[in-house]
């Protein structure tokens, strides 16, 4: 039986008085993969928070790879923070470094000598295309490199959760599907992967490569399974 | 062949080059620094000075024998016949003329005829342990010339005690002004640059960096600028006090040669130069870490 890498029970979230989350429940099984859908502003992103610890439940329980979060000091937050690759909305690139310094920032963080993987930073930056683009900083880069740079970032520390908050909302459809291609690939080399999106066309058309559980939030409820499509 | 450049370029700085706090902390350590080299020299060469004329003045004590020559060369035979006969007194000896012209020099001038003038002849009395009793040796003195008075230089000590004992109080109560300055100075540049940079901060913490992690990015650079700003007053300060006159020459300073060699403030200076820029960086270096630390604790 597969492990659970993420366990809600019934978490609520909310800001200032607020509830954006409520009564969340779901267990995400090592190896799958989950679109999480849902209309804009319905509360993806705030749930996506939750999975990389940004935030932290109001109540119900939280549980990554069997840890509770709560629980644990910033530096084991920090350890299930680097078994889990982000790549977020907004890219967060370091605007300072260029392309491979973003791409081997988490070996740093991580404690990892950089300069021991370098072979796996080359491959990496081939596999995303960005090969010619190593020196350039991030405000020189298109959508779509500034993503390619995010996915490489995210997978460097071979992470065995992936979590991608709208990874093709900023790009041209052509870069969209080739950055679907690169998840459904580290799917298959056994990551799990979360991806949030409000694109059900996107949704739709890569069901037809994937095995993925569909996860829609709305009013801050969440439903689960394909009928919600 | 490879595409990616060579394993060193992987390794950059977490946060961008020096902001502004990092500028504000190497101008103001190096004001403390100056400020803290010249406090520290002074208090050190006021301690010196003030340790080296008590004890010349301690084992030691004066006749003065007043009158016109010919009753001083009359007295005097007396008086050093009581002196080497009172107990706690080692020695006794009449200065002779040269000596006398010698010590009065610096107010009259090294040609000065002192036979003109009605300079009492001043008697040099070594002690041996505690002295003699003051008012005893008076009262002996009294009875048998007149015109004599022991001095063994209690009136000098005590205010020249209590002068060094205020200025160090006062130098030790600037140098922790000054330490404390530095402390706030650095906590409030961490802070400023922990704000500046909250969505890198926050970025780092997210891909899995621990608080240590991020806290070395800011403090080691702060630590940094701390060091060379103090350094640069350090020498500042070093070469201001190397415009003073020669403090042990006594025709710079009268009486100087008193304390002779005590003094040396470049000499001081030179070893604070080299002391202030680390300790600064060390305290910048703590006060940092404590302050990014316990900021970050307070981030989500």
């Amino acid at each position: 039986m597969p492990d659970t890498v993420i366990a809600l029970d019934t978490v609520s979230f909310g800001y200032d008085g607020r509830e954006t989350l409520s009564g969340i429940s779901v267990e995400i099984e090592a190896g799958s993969f989950h679109f999480l859908t849902g209309p804009s502003g319905a509360g993806k992103t705030t749930l996506m928070k939750m999975l990389y610890l940004e935030h932290l439940p109001l109540r119900g329980s939280l549980r990554l790879f069997g840890e509770d979060p709560t629980d644990l000091p910033s530096a084991g937050i920090a350890r299930i923070r680097r078994r889990i690759g982000v790549i977020f909305q907004d890219f967060r690139l370091l605007d300072h470094l260029d392309v491979i310094q973003n791409i081997a920032l988490p070996l740093h963080a991580a404690a990892k000598p950089a300069e021991e993987h370098a072979r796996d930073i080359d491959d990496l930056v081939r596999w995303v295309g960005l090969e010619h683009r190593v020196n350039a900083l991030p405000p020189q880069l298109s959508a779509g490199e500034k993503q390619r740079a995010a996915i490489a970032r995210a997978i460097i520390n071979a992470p065995d959760l992936i979590l991608a908050d709208e990874p093709t909302g900023n790009i041209d459809p052509e870069m969209g599907a080739r950055i679907m291609r690169l998840l459904i690939e580290l799917n298959r080399l056994g990551k799990t992967v979360i991806l949030a999106t409000h694109d059900l066309t996107l949704i739709r058309t890569t069901k037809t490569s994937v095995e993925a559980r569909i996860l829609r939030i709305a009013d801050g409820h969440l439903a689960q399974g394909a009928s919600v499509l | 062949m490879s595409t990616v450049p060579p394993p060193a370029r992987f390794r950059a700085p977490v946060m961008p080059r020096a902001g502004a706090a990092n500028r504000l902390v190497l101008v103001i350590a190096g004001m403390m620094a100056f400020l803290a080299v010249l406090t520290l020299t002074a208090s050190l060469a006021a301690d010196r000075l003030g340790s080296a004329w008590a004890q010349d003045l301690t084992g030691a004590a004066t006749v003065e024998l007043t009158g016109t020559p010919a009753e001083i060369a009359e007295r005097l035979p007396f008086v050093l016949d009581i002196l080497e006969t009172t107990q706690g007194i080692a020695a006794a000896r009449p200065l002779n003329a040269e000596e006398q012209a010698a010590l009065l020099a610096p107010w009259l001038g090294a040609d000065a005829d002192l036979e003109t003038l009605p300079v009492p002849q001043l008697v040099d009395v070594t002690l041996t342990g505690p002295g003699p009793d003051r008012a005893a040796l008076q009262q002996r003195l009294d009875l048998s010339v007149s015109g004599a008075v022991y001095d063994d230089h209690a009136a000098w000590r005590a205010p020249l005690a209590r002068a060094v004992s205020t200025l160090m109080a006062i130098s030790v109560g600037a140098t922790v002004l000054i330490a404390a300055c530095a402390i706030l100075m650095v906590a409030f540049a961490a802070q400023a640059t922990l704000a500046a940079n909250q969505d890198i901060v926050r970025t780092v913490r997210l891909i899995g960096a621990e608080d240590a992690f991020i806290a070395a990015a800011f403090v080691n650079r702060l630590a940094l600028h701390a060091g060379l700003g103090g350094l640069a007053g350090a020498v500042a300060a070093t070469g201001c006090l190397s415009l003073l006159p020669d403090l042990a020459d006594p025709v710079a300073l009268p009486g100087a040669e008193v304390g002779a060699g005590a003094l040396d403030p470049i000499a001081r200076a030179a070893a604070f130069a080299t002391a202030v820029p680390l300790v600064l960086a060390l305290v910048a270096w703590i006060t940092a870490r404590l302050t990014v630390m316990a900021t970050l604790r307070r981030m989500p």
